[in-house]
């Protein structure tokens, strides 16, 4: 239990270094930055986590997304052709990373501690390694603040060589690139592998004496094509997406199901093997629950072993430098600010961080500066954060309205000389409705919303679903806005990597909740690109469910994408 | 047990579905007829042709297949095609069919349409330009709705093939375009021959302990609990003659058609003639208890 203590305190001045943007790190002459925990990682080795195993149909689909692995593209191409241009990320204040608004004070305080759990850098002594992807989980989930996601700078260069570390940082690894975690499609003999293969070894290190075991060899991989990479996910206000019932999921998928079938849009639900329950957190949907979420990741990418992991993934006596499991549960109060918190171990306080944590709140709700690009013919500048966006994030459908007379019964089609167009009565009449400009950022937004909606981007990206009872004091039925319906989808040749978890085949990956979409750097499940705009394009290969929705989005005027783009980035 | 008149291929014998614009290529026979899946439609010189729809469609002139959709799902969803421009891309046509066998909800043409209908007049900013009304496609009754919203004009037309609703979605950001994509849908057409062939009865819920005489149940297929949705046909003597394992894993596949090929039917009768039956069914496999 001391062990722990101490490693709470080391922790907390290390993330005040990492907020300064120093190295320095107290408990001697060591060098210390950020640190990591990608919660999309997977064993084989437990019944209550879906195996990552690849599939043998998307071989080939690996082999057409290499191009794409391995590079930050933000080369603006997509801006080129459509002449819409994305915002970029929004500024101000994060309008997130606190606690959810109306918990009594004994959960605040543990949400407080658990807050803090989670900044903690961890080193030889706590178990670090011997194999990881970085230190702390607030090393990856980072932007815009504690819990978000990759920063703008990758930490993971620095701690390669933290404290006399020997590591080689892998190509797909750069300073302003997203941090990674790799997997390794196919074994040497061809088998299916899948998993996370960790960046890091902690030979070298100086709290690591007598390690002495190398990384895994990337180039190796690389020639042969059998790396696929996965960025961290955010992890706000997941405790009420964990408490969305199955019902309300399965409901919600259903709803609207006459309109994905018309968009080429199935989907479903990557179920948990032995319960049947539906798993949702994770790029494929492949963990059941934050707790799960929570010791998954701190053994794969940090190599701490926990109550739910109790393994090393590399057991070599000469790397162990703490008992296993490396995070246990206290038996004696660790005195925390929490009396409950002071009797947990480390991975129910991250559940808790995550279970506790407010969800994104859109531009509008944070009066939060939003830049946006103008609309054609008019001034580009600095929009002000609008109300309009207030209007478009609710989610309810309004402001239908019916046209032309219905027609009981028509032959129009039944010769080549019938005119059809006599059966579009309000289709003409409409167009330049159809058509108008927004005329302000309110307006942009709000049209942004419409075309969300129009193009069918809400036919998987559910805007809103409802939580059931809650324990946590003000947070019963109460109605988010994840922006997800948290079911898989076939994403197509251009995305696939091959990797299957769960009922989640190497093309599937889960609907990424958008809520905080307009705060994020990198985009995709390997963060291949800082554009938004192109990362909508990327929806699109063969295969892929989203092809008629690109293909409505291609269809529209550059100021409805302008404005479709405004409006993501206001989320 | 539910019928369901296979409303298309009497449509083509009683030769209301002529092909209408020329030769059109056709891979018909009745071989191909018989082992044809919904997902082998494809493109060739222009045209699209599925012979296991029985129909073809020359594309407009200038325009492509697109980038191909996913695989057939679990509840007998395929996406059949979608074409677009060579270049302008002006608008885009989408063909999908919903296997009613396997369709979780109302699979009726007229109630299918009338539902997404109600879901897109819930879409923020959606017109619908025309209400549901009936059509003929091509020869075929069908049910047709127009929308349109953010600048693009759409057309949704179902058709029953096959027990199977197929949906054409047409797009465009010219309603005049649109209006000429929904014209061109009278060049649907058959592909098949004229022949003497019987015309299965598509049947729902034919294997069933009472018309099933002999079954072997498929080895293991894996540890997870699946659904895995199948077709299949069943010759007059009761033999299945063709079977279609929707989606599954390969080996899942090679189990099911190992199994089902050495079933045994009752002969269906009508009208005192024993007659090929399509039917489908679902096989649940749940993992052992631990």
């Amino acid at each position: 239990m001391e062990t722990i203590k101490l490693t709470r305190a080391r922790a907390h001045a290390g993330l005040a270094a990492m907020l300064l943007g120093s190295v320095a790190w107290s408990g001697g002459a060591l060098a210390q930055n950020v640190s990591n925990t990608n919660p999309n990682a997977v064993t084989t080795s437990t019944t209550t986590t879906n195996a990552a195993t690849t599939d043998a149909a998307t071989t080939n689909a690996v082999t057409v997304n290499a191009a794409a692995r391995g590079q930050n593209n933000n080369s603006g191409s997509a801006s080129s052709r459509s002449g819409a241009t994305d915002p970029g990320v929004r500024g101000g204040d994060p309008g997130v990373g606190g606690a959810l608004p109306g918990l009594n004070d004994v959960e605040r305080q543990y949400f407080d501690v658990a807050k803090e759990v989670f900044q903690e850098v961890d080193a030889g002594p706590d178990g670090l390694g011997p194999r990881f992807n970085l230190d702390s989980c607030s090393g990856c989930h980072s932007q815009p603040t504690i819990g978000g996601t990759s920063p703008a700078t990758n930490p993971q260069v620095a701690v390669a060589t933290l404290m006399g570390a020997k590591n080689v940082v892998p190509p797909f690894v750069t300073a302003n690139g997203p941090i990674r975690e790799a997997r390794f499609v196919r074994n040497r003999d061809g088998s299916p592998d899948g998993g996370v293969h960790s960046l890091f070894v902690i030979t070298g290190r100086s709290d690591a004496a007598g390690c002495n075991i190398a990384q895994p060899n990337f180039a190796a991989e690389l020639a042969r094509n059998n790396v696929v990479f996965r960025i961290p996910t955010p992890v706000f206000g997941l405790g009420l997406v964990e408490n969305v019932s199955d019902g309300t999921l399965e409901a919600a998928l259903a709803a609207n199901a006459q309109q994905k079938r018309a968009l080429g849009i199935s989907g479903r639900f990557n179920h948990n093997g032995n319960d049947g329950t539906i798993a949702r957190f994770g790029w494929k949907a492949q963990n059941k629950s934050l707790l799960l979420f929570s010791g998954e990741a701190y053994n794969v990418e940090m190599g701490i072993t926990n109550e739910l992991f109790q393994n090393e993934r590399d057991s070599d006596p000469a790397c162990q430098f703490k008992v296993t499991p490396n995070d246990s549960t206290p038996l004696v109060s660790e005195n925390t600010a929490s009396p409950a918190a002071s009797f947990q171990n480390d991975i129910d306080l991250f559940a808790a961080f995550m279970r506790f944590s407010a969800p994104p709140t859109p531009a509008s709700a944070t009066a939060t500066p939003v830049a946006q690009a103008a609309p054609a013919g008019q001034t580009t500048g600095a929009a002000t954060a609008t109300t309009g966006a207030a209007t478009a994030t609710t989610g309810a459908a309004s402001g239908t309205t019916t046209t032309g007379a219905a027609t009981a019964t028509s032959t129009l089609m039944a010769s080549a000389s019938a005119d059809a167009s006599s059966v579009l009565p309000s289709a003409a009449g409409s167009a330049a409705a159809q058509s108008s400009s927004p005329a302000s950022s309110g307006a942009s937004l709000t049209r942004g919303g419409q075309v969300f909606s129009n193009v069918g981007c809400q036919a998987c990206h559910t805007k809103t679903l409802t939580t059931e009872k809650s324990p946590l004091t003000g947070q019963s039925n109460v109605t988010i806005q994840p922006f997800s319906d948290f079911a898989v989808h076939e994403m197509g040749t251009g995305l696939a990597d091959g990797v299957s978890q769960g009922s989640a085949n190497g093309n599937e990956f889960r609907t990424a909740p958008l809520w905080g979409v307009g705060q994020r750097i990198f985009f995709l499940h390997d963060g291949r690109t800082k554009d938004l705009q192109e990362a909508i394009q990327q929806h699109a290969s063969r295969g892929s469910e989203a092809n008629t929705v690109i293909n409505n989005y291609n269809l529209l005027s550059r100021d409805d994408k302008q404005s479709l783009l405004n409006y993501l980035r206001s989320l | 047990m539910r019928t369901w008149v296979y409303l298309g291929v009497a449509a083509c014998l009683a030769g209301l579905g002529a092909v209408r614009y020329g030769a059109v290529p056709s891979s018909y026979d009745a071989a191909a007829w018989q082992s044809a899946n919904p997902e082998d439609g494809k493109v060739a010189d222009g045209v699209f042709v599925s012979d296991y729809f029985d129909l073809s469609y020359r594309l407009p002139e200038g325009w492509t297949e697109g980038l191909a959709g996913p695989g057939p799902t679990q509840s007998g969803y395929y996406v059949l095609g979608t074409w677009a421009p060579k270049h302008d891309f002006v608008g885009t046509v989408l063909v999908v069919a919903q296997d009613m066998f396997f369709a979780p909800e109302s699979s009726e043409v007229k109630n299918v349409v009338a539902e997404f209908r109600q879901v897109m007049s819930a879409v923020d900013g959606m017109t619908i330009d025309s209400e549901p009304a009936q059509v003929s496609v091509g020869g075929r009754p069908g049910y047709r709705v127009d929308f349109s919203g953010v600048g693009l004009f759409r057309s949704m037309i179902a058709i029953e093939i096959r027990c199977h609703v197929l949906t054409f979605n047409l797009t465009s950001r010219d309603p005049e375009f649109l209006a000429s994509l929904v014209r061109s849908l009278d060049n649907l057409a058959s592909v098949r021959k004229k022949t003497s062939d019987p015309v299965p009865e598509c049947l729902a819920g034919y294997a069933t302990s009472e018309n099933v005489v002999h079954r072997v149940e498929p080895d293991d297929v894996g540890a997870k609990a699946v659904s895995i949705p199948v077709r299949m046909i069943v010759a007059t003597d009761g033999s299945v003659k063709h079977v279609h394992v929707i989606r599954a894993s390969a080996a899942q596949r090679r189990n099911i058609e190992e199994a089902l090929r050495q079933w045994k039917f009752k002969s269906y009768v009508r009208l005192g003639r024993p007659v090929e039956v399509e039917t489908g069914m679902t096989f649940n496999f749940k993992p052992a208890n631990m």
